[in-house]
């Protein structure tokens, strides 16, 4: 191609001067128009920080919102059932979706986001009976994060789990486990016993009742009696800078309020259940492509590399896994042999009543086969309920 | 070199000049206005700063009086909800429990006791579609409503058995009509206002409730203010400034639902009342600044021309140096390098005119050595044949009687030719002192190392000049009170006294002057280091055209056939050579003509 002639390119150069001057005149007093893409998510606090700094820095135009992740359940379900105001983008938790596909509530994503190179626990997240329902964001679940210079447990079991925090157990450091008094937390132990959350019969069974009498006598011998609710996590942290935890049962969340990260070290736990955050697009969404676009940038290799080297988060795509924190790939492989909750749409619902019956039999107000009665009375109400 | 140097010089210094201050306007602008923008920028944050921490000390004592109401409301009915958990089925004591329940929390507008199924057991009816708060963690505090015409949140806490069972809900809805009391009082700057937005953007209280531009409430302002926006996109809080408004939000929602509802709380002020003081300080730093330019601006407009002027005329004075000037400027005066730079030119222009002097003497030297050369030659090839023409013209004399017709020709020839003699030997004469080498005026000078005494040569010259003197009817007087030997040959000193006294006679017998005096005088010098000698006559003198003149070869004022020219020009050859000078000047009482010459006096 000949250049253009001197003064063809000098004006061809003024008048893409002046083009561009007027684009950007026009540009910088084009009055501010709110995002035509919305999108609604449960990130805490940090997390929204970093997704604001991405978004602006992609130069991302999205009107972003935050819903509580305890009401995000709820007010996503109303949101969603009402087509009204509807995102075209949301962060869910995974036990959320089966509740949200039976409502016929969500839109299948392209087949080139789910070709993507996730990983085989990521894939398995967004999907539900084979069909894809969104894009995976994390992968989470529990585990065991020690102090480096404490020796793992002989295997992932309870059993070795519970000795090896016998082992260390100190006059200065009484209570080395650390756990919750959570449904959640206390799915080894069903499991362990062979239960099963809302598997038939609840929790009524006998394995319900020995699991709960395992886990509430962890409490006050090697793990500590429980802190007055909504203290928890002020509590733990505390006790892990004075080093009291030599084995902590939670998940990458917690990875970023512990500080020097050169003191974690991950195992795997038996039994452990595996979750994770999901990307889905609502049927109702008035701009369903840009929220799948959106999805496909927040979890682009850059992106993923941003949240895991601050959060140390275990990225959802192999090659992302790659190039992610140690920390990062210590909790993906401690995850494997996690296992997802059942994929029922009450499973979320199932906790509110778990909760609170291990609370009772924690505390002594109730004996393991009072509170385990309860709560399969509480969840034969429950399941019909949000039957779809 | 073109064009007119005077121009060229004046274009350079004013393009000097203008560099000058512009050099010394940058030295002042930039210091000026980096310093003016860091300050105009540092004061900007530090407002900024001061005005946003303001603002959130104050949105955030507003959010924690809010929030701390809604917990304290959530406490109590919390502890309600065990309470009755416990006895569910004793309606006394349920109603009793409610109505003291209504009593503490004054913000409780109604309450109801739901049983697990959401149906209402005790209180006041409750909308239908009430979740009482599966995979709520416990209760949770719903979104704003309204409710006749007020703002409500309904508050749903679990009521929980001694086994973690569920027994049922209570459900409070909290008036939030205390948001808007508690908004409505607080002071805010002028044109200032505070929102309370719930989750979806609508404004449930604002301090500017009444005013005509208010937000009204009730309205949503998700999508119209980015503020608004930011603040339900954020989980904490920030600021923002856009659309002339500065906002600071603090997002009151928190991780977890018992941290309250879904609000968020917003200060905004119109960005330049915000900014006020930024902006008068921007002001004042930008007229003192640009007063402190302008200063500088004139300051160096005055130093720049001082500091070219006298490079103007350096260049000036170069230019008429270049240009062969032998006018003398006057000396260029200037501070510093500058008067020194003058000082060295004025040296470097004196240096040149001594340079370009000389070596126009030397060049006239040449050309007199050449003329000497040449003439000493034509007067040799001359002089035998003249010596035989005139003796043969005497000898023919000798043959002719008186009265022959031939013998006044004869006699013509004659004197003709001898007059051609003495032309000729003037001429040899003139050569002969021009042919002197260094290596003769070394040895003159070894001969005058005795010297010579100057009254005796007086004394001989008078003896000389006495026939010729008596011709002309002159007097002629000698008056000696030197008396030290003088460094020049004593012949020399006498060709140059008798050729000054033959001009003085001559002069005076030119002008017609008969019993004028001619003065012989030799007395010392100032000093005392030589020997002065005058020769003064009451002639007509030498006009001051011609002083300059008259001391050049073949210049001569009398007439023609009577002066060869070069009298003058050997006894100034003859002076130079002894290390004297001479020249011309007025008589006594500007009478007549006054050579000077001064001899040094032998060592």
């Amino acid at each position: 191609m000949l250049a253009p002639l001197p003064s063809h390119a000098s004006t061809l150069r003024v008048r893409g001067a002046l083009a561009l001057a007027v684009a950007v005149a026009a540009a910088c007093h084009r009055p501010a128009e709110r995002p035509a893409m919305r999108f609604l998510h449960t990130f805490g606090n940090e997390e929204t920080s970093l997704l604001n700094e991405v978004t602006a820095e992609r130069g991302i135009a999205v009107d972003a919102a935050v819903v509580p992740f305890a009401r995000g359940r709820q007010v996503i379900a109303e949101m969603l059932r009402a087509a009204t105001d509807c995102p075209d983008l949301i962060r869910i938790d995974a036990t959320w979706l089966p509740e949200l596909v039976a409502g016929d509530l969500l839109a299948e994503p392209p087949r080139a986001l789910a070709a993507r190179d996730w990983t085989p626990e990521a894939a398995a997240l967004a999907q539900l009976r084979s069909v894809w329902w969104g894009v995976p964001q994390a992968v989470d679940g529990l585990l065991v994060v020690r102090d480096v210079a404490t020796p793992p447990p002989a295997s992932p079991s309870l059993a070795d789990l519970v000795a090896a925090a016998r082992a260390v157990q100190t006059q200065g450091r009484r209570y080395p486990l650390n756990l919750r008094v959570d449904g959640y937390w206390f799915v080894p132990w069903l499991r362990d016993e062979g239960g099963e959350l809302a598997a038939p019969g609840g929790l009524a069974g006998d394995a319900a009742i020995r699991a709960m009498t395992r886990f509430a006598a962890l409490f006050g011998d090697v793990a500590p009696p429980p802190p007055p609710a909504g203290l928890e996590e002020d509590n733990e942290g505390r006790r892990w800078l004075n080093h009291e935890i030599a084995y902590w049962i939670t998940g990458p969340w917690q990875f970023y309020q512990l500080g020097d990260r050169t003191r974690i070290a991950v195992s795997p736990l038996a039994h452990a259940p595996r979750g994770g955050q999901l990307l889905v697009v609502p049927r109702c969404a008035k701009h369903a492509d840009d929220g799948w676009r959106l999805a496909d940038e927040l979890t682009s290799l850059p992106v993923a590399a941003r949240f895991a080297a601050r959060f140390a988060t275990a990225p959802t795509r192999l090659a992302a896994l790659a190039e992610a924190p140690g920390l990062s790939r210590d909790s993906y492989d401690a995850l494997r042999g996690a296992v997802m909750l059942p994929r029922e749409p009450a499973t979320p619902l199932l906790f509110d009543d778990l909760n609170a019956a291990l609370t009772a039999v924690v505390t002594g107000d109730a004996r393991p086969d009072e509170a385990a009665a309860g709560v399969a009375r509480a969840w034969q109400r429950l399941t019909p309920r949000v039957a779809p | 070199m073109t064009g007119e140097p005077g121009a060229a010089v004046a274009a350079a210094g004013a393009s000097l000049r203008w560099r000058v201050l512009l050099a010394l306007s940058l030295a002042a602008m930039l210091p000026t206005v980096v310093v003016g923008a860091l300050a105009i920028m540092r004061a900007r944050d530090d407002v900024a700063r001061e005005v946003n921490r303001g603002a959130q000390a104050h949105i955030r004592a507003l959010g924690a009086v809010l929030d701390g109401t809604l917990q304290d409301a959530w406490r109590t009915v919390d502890l309600a909800a065990a309470l009755w958990a416990d006895a569910p089925l004793d309606t006394r004591a349920t109603q009793r429990l409610l109505r003291r329940l209504k009593a503490a929390v004054t913000i409780v507008h109604t309450l109801s006791i739901l049983d697990p199924d959401g149906a209402v057991r005790f209180g006041d009816p409750v909308p239908a579609r009430f979740d009482i708060g599966s995979h709520s963690f416990g209760g949770y505090v719903g979104d704003i409503e309204d409710l006749d015409g007020r703002p409500v949140v309904y508050l749903v806490v679990q009521a929980r058995g001694r086994t973690g069972e569920l027994m049922g809900a209570l459900v409070a809805s909290l008036d939030l009509e205390f948001v808007r009391r508690r908004i409505s009082e607080t002071q805010v700057e002028p044109g200032a206002r505070v929102l309370v937005v719930d989750g979806t953007g609508t404004v449930v209280a604002a301090s500017d409730d009444h005013a005509p531009s208010g937000p009204a409430r009730g309205r949503s302002l998700a999508g119209v203010d980015p503020a608004v926006d930011a603040a339900l996109g954020s989980t904490v809080e920030g600021t923002l400034a856009a659309d002339g408004w500065v906002s600071t939000y603090r997002n009151l929602s928190g991780y977890q639902s018992r941290r309250g509802v879904r609000w968020a709380i917003l200060h905004q002020q119109p960005e330049r009342d915000a900014y006020a003081l930024a902006r008068e300080t921007t002001l004042d730093t930008l007229i003192i600044g640009g007063a402190a330019l302008a200063i500088a601006l004139a300051l160096g407009g005055f130093f720049a021309t001082r500091l070219t002027r006298p490079l103007a005329a350096l260049a000036r004075h170069a230019d008429a140096i270049a240009a062969g000037s032998t006018d003398d400027p006057p000396p260029v005066r200037g501070p510093g390098e500058i008067g020194l730079l003058g000082e060295r030119i004025d040296e470097m222009a004196r240096r040149i005119a001594e340079r370009a002097a000389l070596q126009a003497a030397l060049a006239r030297g040449d050309r007199l050595a050449s003329v000497g050369v040449m003439s000493a030659q034509v007067a040799h090839e001359i002089n035998n044949p003249l010596t035989t023409v005139l003796g043969y013209a005497m000898l023919l004399q000798e043959g002719k009687p008186p009265g022959h017709p031939d013998r006044e020709a004869l006699e013509l020839i004659a004197s003709e030719a001898e007059r051609m003699k003495s032309i000729v030997g003037g001429l040899l004469e003139y050569a002969r002192a021009h042919r002197k080498t260094a290596r003769d005026l070394a040895a003159s000078s070894a001969t005058a190392t005795g010297g010579c005494d100057p009254a005796a040569v007086l004394r001989h010259v008078a003896a000389l000049l006495e026939p010729q003197l008596r011709r002309t009817r002159a007097a002629l007087a000698i008056d000696v009170t030197a008396t030290a030997p003088i460094a020049i040959e004593a012949h020399a000193l006498q060709q140059v006294l008798v050729n000054l006294g033959q001009n003085a006679a001559q002069a005076m017998a030119e002008a017609k002057i008969e019993g004028g005096t001619i003065v012989i005088a030799a007395r010392p010098a100032p000093g005392g280091v030589a020997t002065l000698i005058t020769v003064t006559d009451e002639g007509p003198g030498v006009p001051p055209p011609d002083r300059a003149r008259v001391f050049d070869p073949f210049f001569t004022t009398k007439d023609a056939g009577v002066g060869t020219g070069l009298g003058l020009a050997v006894c100034k050859h003859l002076v130079a050579t002894a290390g004297g000078s001479i020249e011309v000047g007025d008589g006594p009482g500007g009478r007549g003509a006054e050579f000077r010459v001064v001899i040094p006096n032998a060592r």
